[in-house]
């Protein structure tokens, strides 16, 4: 068993030493060799992942006499044979889609060296393992990213994505140091295991140990999963090569919300924190999707798209469910993963036909022609309204009677009825003969996809943590004062109800005709810069140099 | 000898500013490849040598206003590195950074064992650089960034060997400058927290500039006049000594962390 684990994540190491031996020698066969290894590693973790989920131990193995330790518990089996299985199509997809690029070999290399880098990340069981692999990552992607080195604008975004990760690692060095002092050792079980009995145990700078690791790991965690004000590397490095694209957003890109998870034995501790995880995600996910909006870039829109699913996922670590955010991150990945990869060829066959059926669907999503008038409205708002809340609460209550009394769950919830409501509101407003057809079908939809999530994620929750006591933990440790999260959630669904009546009411009035014209293309032209996060940043940067030069020229280059 | 005479004797070999200008002033007059090999290898050996043995009460008689200076001289090269693009310049001043943190070592008492392990440790990655300057100032005229540019499309078996000698340079995992400062970092937090922190500003702005140096040097189109790559020889050589610092800087991390 031992070999095993050792040969799982060893493999694509072994894999990217051997091509860069013998890239002269093999040619073009190097990234046969590659895929090889990596199914073979691939394979290897699946069955390791097959026998934690038939009930196996947990596995840990030091290396001889080194603090280094792997540990394979369901979390990182899981993740691991993602990886691998993310990772063995981005091989499969690169070997032609890169065939004509000059360091072939060179890619293959460096994606297998990612491939390692990302699994031992995922598996470490110390904390010196965590904070290589976590600094590896960054270093490994930016020569991905710049895998064209003759172009200029890739490696200039590539740096900005260089320099957002080392901001990351930073916080999480700090985090390992703290730890290891207070408790003398490296290993993540023992110290987890320590702040679990005694969680205030340790102070540092008269604030709870356990607090500010949380914290430092969490900035960690924003830093790599491209959350508000640390996101601006993410849409702009689509200068990278398509699989690269695929790899960044299908599996890197997500380690936000598997640090998070890995850590939770502190955040359980840590509910200030998480509250914080909380509005960060949320702020993420609102200003993600608001800039997808407006971007005629459709490169660009993927990318803010990307921003506001991590959003999500770390704003599902901030209310407790930490199972659904790693369930987030694996839908999200296969899915944009996919939209990545398949874009060449969309974009090929979209040379001889647009495939695009001029109907009502094409009239309504990118026409935007809805219609204006539709009766009965007051029946079609209590269906809206009505509907998506029976379906969620008949499938949730089908899981856990006592899901409601977690405020977590209720959120979480809340988004789902909001989400299903905007999609029966927003098909009633589609221009079609058969609108209860329709209706129907969206409701279908609906209950398919809520009872998948609903289904899945609770499998995710089985697997990943088994302990109910610790999940109900996490809920507990997310939750805030019950008045205060009553009144939230009343005003945030006022001003919900109260957008779909204002659009409502501003379509049937035209929308040229708004009285606050100046002041939404105000807004416009603040979302379309922006919100001058980048050029803030630029401006920064610019400073930090010019004192450098200044200095140099003062201090005559010596 | 008193001890502020020591002192100012040891700041000239472990620098400190303004007296880190001495060196700096020094290794920009060298010429020869071979001496600036000399040079960055002896340096840092001969300031641990005199701060450590040339008082008993080592390390209690190292006055405390030191350790702010150390950081600031070393902030203030990490800061500068940012708009260098002499290759060698670049290499004087980031040895200038790195050595100027080996007071905290020394404050805390380290062992000399250990103390020379970090001199070498930091001054290893810079003795590649400046090899790999030389063979630029022989192929081009100069080791200079954005003068040229396009090295990947030019000699790249020369750009892999540049940068992964970078990395090493800016204290990349697994090389032995990244454990060192992981483990500076780990040692300084506990007593003051402050000087870790600046720590952290300082590796950042490391990996900073090497990534500048390495967008300038590599970055670009295939240069139009042809100039020779490495051999395998020298591509084999090169390797052994990246790998040998890879394997001592785990084994650094190993012992001391």
């Amino acid at each position: 068993m031992e070999q095993l684990i050792i040969l799982v994540a060893v493999l694509p190491l072994i894999s990217a030493v051997l091509i860069q031996l013998f890239d002269g020698h093999l040619g073009r066969s190097t990234a046969r060799l590659s895929v090889a290894i990596t199914t073979l590693s691939f394979l290897l973790s699946a069955v390791l992942l097959v026998m934690s989920l038939t009930g196996s131990e947990s596995l840990s193995l030091q290396l001889g006499n080194s603090s280094v330790i792997l540990l394979f518990d369901p979390l990182g089996t899981l993740l691991a044979t993602i990886i691998l299985g993310i990772s063995l199509i981005v091989h499969l997809y690169s070997v032609r889609y890169m065939a004509e690029e000059a360091a072939y070999g060179q890619f293959f290399v460096l994606l297998d060296l990612m491939t390692a880098a990302l699994l031992f990340m995922v598996v470490a069981g110390d904390l010196i393992t965590l904070v290589i692999a976590w600094y590896l990552v960054g270093v490994l992607l930016y020569f991905l990213l710049g895998q064209d080195t003759r172009s200029q604008i890739a490696y200039r975004f590539a740096f900005w994505t260089l320099i957002t990760y080392r901001i990351g690692d930073l916080p999480l060095i700090l985090a390992a140091a703290l730890l290891f002092n207070a408790y003398d050792t490296w290993s993540l079980s023992i110290i987890f295991n320590e702040i679990t009995t005694n969680p205030d145990a340790h102070q540092f700078l008269g604030f709870s140990l356990t607090d500010v690791v949380a914290a430092l790991v969490g900035l960690a965690a924003i830093a790599r999963s491209a959350q508000f004000l640390l996101h601006t590397w993410l849409p702009y490095t689509m200068d990278g090569p398509t699989p690269v694209s695929a790899l960044m957003h299908a599996g890197i890109v997500n380690a936000g919300g598997f640090l998070i998870n890995r850590f939770a034995p502190v955040f359980v501790n840590s509910g200030d924190v998480l509250n914080m995880l909380f509005v960060v995600g949320l702020l993420t996910a609102i200003m993600g999707s608001l800039l997808m909006l407006t971007q005629n870039d459709i490169k660009k829109a993927l990318g803010y798209s990307t921003m506001g699913q991590m959003g999500f996922m770390i704003m599902e670590c901030g209310i407790g469910a930490f199972s659904l955010a790693i369930y987030h991150m694996f839908a999200h990945g296969v899915f944009k993963g996919t939209m990545f990869l398949s874009a060449g060829g969309v974009i090929n066959n979209a040379r001889d036909n647009d495939g695009i059926p001029k109907d009502e669907l094409y009239t309504f999503a990118v026409e935007k022609q809805p219609n204006k008038v539709r009766k009965p409205w007051i029946l079609m708002v209590a269906i809206t309204l009505a509907v998506p809340l029976v379906i969620l609460v008949l499938a949730h209550l089908l899981i856990a009677e006592d899901y409601f009394q977690k405020q977590g769950a209720v959120i979480l919830l809340f988004f789902g009825w909001v989400t299903g409501a905007q999609l029966i509101f927003a098909t009633y407003r589609m221009r079609t003969q058969n609108i209860w057809r329709m209706v129907g079908l969206s409701v279908l939809s609906l209950v398919v996809v809520v009872l998948g999530y609903v289904f899945i994620s609770h499998a995710f929750d089985l697997f990943l943590y088994p302990d109910p006591a610790f999940r109900a933990q996490l809920y507990t440790a997310a939750s805030i004062d019950i008045l205060r999260f009553d009144v939230l959630v009343v005003i945030t669904t006022l001003i919900i109800v109260s957008g779909w009546v204002v659009t409502y009411y501003s379509e049937q009035a035209g929308y040229r005709r708004q009285k606050n014209k100046h002041l939404w293309l105000n807004f416009y032209a603040l979302i379309s810069r922006e919100f001058y996060v980048t050029d803030i940043y630029t401006r920064l940067t610019r400073l930090i140099l010019s004192v450098s030069g200044r200095l140099n020229v003062w201090l005559r280059w010596l | 000898m008193p001890d502020l005479m020591i002192i100012l004797l040891a700041a000239i070999f472990l620098p400190l500013f303004p007296l880190s200008m001495v060196f700096n002033a020094l290794f920009d007059k060298l010429k020869y490849a071979w001496l600036r090999v000399l040079v960055l290898i002896a340096w840092p050996l001969i300031g641990v040598l005199i701060v450590v043995k040339s008082n008993s009460s080592f390390p209690e008689w190292i006055p405390e206003w030191v350790i702010p200076l150390a950081l600031s001289t070393s902030l203030l090269y990490s800061l500068r590195l940012l708009t260098l693009r002499d290759v060698n310049q670049w290499s004087g001043f980031l040895a200038t950074s790195l050595w100027a943190l080996l007071w905290l070592p020394l404050v805390q008492g380290a062992s000399v064992n250990l103390l020379v392990w970090f001199a070498i440790g930091m001054s290893l990655p810079l003795v590649l650089l400046v090899l790999l300057s030389a063979f630029l100032e022989k192929r081009f005229g100069a080791a200079y960034t954005g003068l040229y540019g396009g090295l990947a499309r030019t000699v790249p078996r020369f750009t892999a060997i540049l940068i992964t000698v970078i990395a090493a340079a800016v204290a990349t995992p697994l090389f032995p400058t990244f454990f060192i400062l992981f483990d500076m970092v780990v040692e300084t937090l506990s007593i003051m927290p402050l000087a870790a922190m600046v720590l952290l500003v300082i590796w950042l702005l490391l990996s900073w500039a090497g990534a500048l140096l390495v967008q300038g040097l590599i970055v670009g189109r295939e240069s139009k006049v042809k100039v020779a790559d490495f051999n395998y020889a020298t591509i084999g050589l090169f390797s052994i000594a990246l790998l040998a610092l890879m394997i001592s800087g785990i084994y650094t991390g190993m012992v001391i962390l």
